[in-house]
């Protein structure tokens, strides 16, 4: 199967990747001298969590697709472990966070947590060595996770064995509900408590919701792109498509239905210690972004994704996965910035510049590892054993 | 292709069936003479339902006063009993609509009987707001009506979202069930024997002929309705969820609510699904068309649920601590210590220990193991919405307030008497309509593959 190469002109995007990665840090690295440490690293916790956040998601659908099987995970296998392949880079890239944690997270300090008997409740685990040791735990679970399922994946092609089939099934049952438990605590820790005196016990599935959404909406843009060209374009099936389509539908109504309902509990509830997290987003400068976010990422692509017809058109599926990446980048943004202190007295262009250059940077890093996987396996998982039935679809 | 190896997988359907032979194996439930068990166990649905009405009726000449419910418990078991029932009807939903759409053809063999059970269910739920509105023969002022005195019902109550939602699903419901019944009707009716029955299973079969033209326009339907009822699935359950979350009770005020209602319902109606399809694939030697696939998919699905329920727990538990509200710590405090703590140990056995077992193959595969645990679920289930309910108002913030609630045995007459009216129309519905759905089976024939897409 040595037919099943990626084509060149996506291999050329390694390149670029570099070069993005490089020119990102320059940027970054210069602005850090120019923008109060709050904004530098919150731009930084944006841009690094929106491709985090793609992998977990595309992580979540890989285990997912082992549980239950079907045509559309096996026609995006590959796709799926080449970009959770980048988790353990991305791991690296945590490190930025962690020295910022005293720019980002209030409870991280000493002087704060004695004036503040909520905070002082909450010290038992909403404290430094602690936080630390959560992050390398997720991280840990979630690169063994990456390994094993990979190694597995590997060991398929060679030798199409029907024991590694449900052997990638008994790592992915608890495997998933790992990765479900560990994202959960991971939302906690690194935005739940930017605000350390809100809390919301939806949080994780909202986390969840978005991973998943934006983890879709990559695979279906990586699928368009793969299956356009050759040599995948033979084993085009449009019915695959339809199906990341109606996946993607399903998971903007569902980030729809779990940021609502969180806001109409908290809204009609109305108690002092929840509302501090919607004042910011509904009153004052946020509000245009909240209505914004409300639209983009819920009334626009529900209406478009209704249709069937563009659900299986290569051009307009591939636009609204783009635009659905986009909004969850505003997503995160939505829920990091108006939970910040942060004082009047910045650059808005340079606030914009490093957001951008973060997730430049971090982007490169990413497509640099994700095409170098792409390049080391056939691009269709050629002995798992319902291929075969997948491809005998229209 | 290079060779590969296939994994074993059970089939949805045994082999060695034709068209011919599923008809006569369902359609014979019907035809053939009634069987002595079915007399008995009707007879005991028929006299739960008389200790319904029984109940009903001093209910009505006395008043809600023979019930437990008081201040500070306010909401007792009919509340309880409300959720339970309604949360038992997802599965349904779930089975003909989701799984419809998400292409999994083993649900074919069991939505037939899972939609009955939906209605059921869903009539029994109904039940309940009805006669604790105190005054019964006033309930539909619950309905926003123009009327002469200018009296609209409060729009801002889940509670008045309850209404809406609750009489929209049931309405789906139904029609989704009987339009899927149409064709299996007629099918009755061709093969029924006495004259009368020839016209009643004829008037309900409204004229259906088997046409081209019916085919698509049913297929059609199928689909537009599977459609309208995958949001029901998420929405009825998160609108009952709202009537808690909405306010700002420790134990009812919490934003994870909503999505842990909905698998818990799943998790309830996968029990009652469980309950129901594992004796009737016995009594009627049901093994070709209930397979020991249908029973690993079930058990998956309801440990898949369950565990979406144990996070559910365990993120109500974790922020009442990490909210640092002295009131929300203390409504986990007094569920693990006080007065209703064995309810509370009980439902940890029953949701989330006994569900464990499912994570082992052979469980699953056993019909009575499966059984089992599906019972422990179907009493954890309203074990939960027990303590929700009781544990969050018995000790609300000033303790010169708190009370303890039982039921009497009113209360627990209506209960069991519910329970006595699901079985009682399920008791008509196994013997009357055909249980699973003959022109769906016959899909999952060998010769109609590769034609029966629902694109």
């Amino acid at each position: 199967m040595d037919y099943l190469k990626v084509p060149e002109e996506v291999k050329g995007i390694k390149k670029y990747a570099l070069a993005a990665a490089a020119g990102g840090f320059l940027v970054m690295g210069a602005l850090y001298f120019f923008l109060p440490g709050t904004v530098f690293f919150a731009s930084y916790l944006v841009g690094y969590l929106f491709w985090l956040t793609i992998a977990l998601g595309i992580l979540g659908w890989l285990t997912l697709h082992h549980m239950t099987g079907g045509g559309w995970g096996i026609m995006v296998r590959r796709i799926s472990e080449a970009a959770v392949y980048t988790i353990p880079f991305l791991a690296v890239f945590i490190i930025p966070v962690l020295f910022g944690i005293h720019h980002l997270y209030h409870w991280s300090e000493a002087e704060a947590v004695a004036h503040d008997p909520i905070l002082a409740h909450k010290a038992p685990y909403l404290n430094v060595p602690f936080f630390i040791l959560r992050t390398v735990f997720y991280f840990a679970v979630w690169i063994f996770l990456v390994f094993r399922l990979l190694k597995l994946s590997l060991e398929q092609d060679k030798t199409g064995d029907a024991v590694i089939y449900n052997k990638l099934y008994r790592v992915s049952a608890p495997g998933f509900l790992l990765l479900f438990l560990t994202a959960t605590f991971a939302s906690f820790d690194w935005l739940m408590s930017l605000d350390p005196h809100w809390f919301s016990s939806i949080y994780g599935v909202w986390f969840a919701s978005g991973a998943a959404l934006s983890g879709m909406s990559f695979l279906a843009l990586w699928a368009i792109i793969l299956y356009s060209r050759e040599p995948l374009s033979e084993y085009k099936r449009l019915v695959y498509f339809h199906d990341y389509g109606k996946l993607m539908f399903a998971f903007v109504m569902f980030w729809a239905y779990i940021s609502f309902s969180q806001f109409l509990i908290i809204w009609s509830g109305n108690l002092p210690e929840e509302i501090i997290f919607y004042i910011p987003r509904i009153r004052g400068k946020w509000l245009p972004l909240s209505v914004f976010l409300l639209i983009g990422h819920f009334v626009l692509p529900f209406l478009l994704l209704l249709s069937a017809r563009i659900k299986k058109d290569f051009g307009k599926l591939s636009k609204i996965a783009i635009w659905l990446l986009f909004m969850h980048w505003i997503d995160i943004f939505w829920n990091v910035f108006p939970s910040l202190k942060i004082g009047e007295s910045y650059s808005i262009l340079f606030a914009i510049l490093a957001n951008v250059a973060v997730t430049v940077m971090v982007g490169g890093v990413f497509f640099y590892f994700f095409i170098s996987r792409l390049e080391k396996m056939p691009l269709l998982p050629v002995k798992e054993p319902f291929l075969r039935e997948a491809l005998e679809s229209e | 292709m290079d060779r590969v190896e296939k994994p074993n997988v059970a089939p949805v359907l045994a082999p060695g069936h034709s068209v011919g032979s599923i008809t006569d194996k369902i359609a014979s439930v019907i035809l053939q003479k009634t069987p002595r068990w079915w007399y008995f166990g009707f007879g005991i649905a028929f006299l739960l339902f008389m200790l319904l009405q029984l109940a009903l009726f001093v209910l009505f000449v006395k008043g809600v006063g023979v019930w437990g419910i008081n201040i500070p418990v306010g909401w007792g078991f009919a509340i309880i009993n409300f959720v339970w029932w309604i949360g038992i009807g997802h599965a349904g939903t779930l089975i003909s609509a989701i799984l419809l759409l998400l292409r999994q053809d083993w649900r074919t063999s069991i939505n037939r009987f899972a939609e009955a059970m939906t209605i059921f269910a869903v009539a029994c739920a109904g039940l309940f707001p009805l006669i604790h509105v105190g005054r019964p023969w006033l309930a539909y002022w619950l309905f926003p009506y123009p009327n002469t005195m200018g009296l609209w019902p409060q729009f801002r109550s889940p509670l008045m979202w309850d209404v809406f939602a609750v009489s929209t699903y049931a309405t789906i419901s139904l029609l989704f069930w009987y339009l899927g019944l149409i064709p299996d009707l007629a099918t009755m009716r061709d093969r029924a024997k006495s004259k009368v029955a020839k016209i009643i299973y004829g008037v309900f079969a409204m004229g259906w002929r088997g046409s081209v033209k019916h085919w698509h326009e049913h297929e059609v339907a199928s689909l537009l309705l599977a459609g309208l009822a995958t949001p029901l699935v998420l929405s009825v359950h998160s609108v009952v969820s709202f009537d808690f979350s909405i306010g700002i009770i420790p134990g009812w005020h919490t934003t994870i609510f909503p999505p842990y209602f909905v698998a818990g319902a799943i998790f309830a109606g996968f029990a009652m699904v469980i309950t129901l399809a594992v004796p009737l694939r016995k009594l009627f030697g049901m093994y070709d068309l209930i397979t020991e696939r249908h029973l690993d998919n079930m058990g998956k699905i309801m440990l898949a649920t369950g565990l979406i329920v144990a996070y559910g727990y365990a993120m109500e538990a974790f922020t009442a601590w990490y909210s640092g509200n002295i009131y929300e710590w203390f409504m986990v405090y007094n569920r693990a210590t006080g007065p209703y703590r064995w309810h509370w140990y009980a439902l940890f056995l029953c949701n989330i220990a006994a569900v464990q077992l499912l994570w082992i193959k052979k469980v699953r595969l056993n019909p009575i193991y499966l059984w089992i645990i599906a019972m422990f679920v179907n009493v954890g289930m309203w074990l939960e919405r027990f303590i929700i309910v009781v544990t969050s108002l018995h000790r609300d913030f000033l303790p010169s307030s708190w009370g303890y609630y039982k039921g009497t045995i009113w209360d627990w007459a209506t209960y069991i008497g519910s329970i006595g009216l699901f079985l009682f129309l399920f008791f008509l519905f196994v013997r009357f309509v055909p249980m699973i759905a003959i022109f769906e089976v016959k899909t999952l024939l060998p010769e109609a593959k590769g034609r029966s897409g629902n694109e």
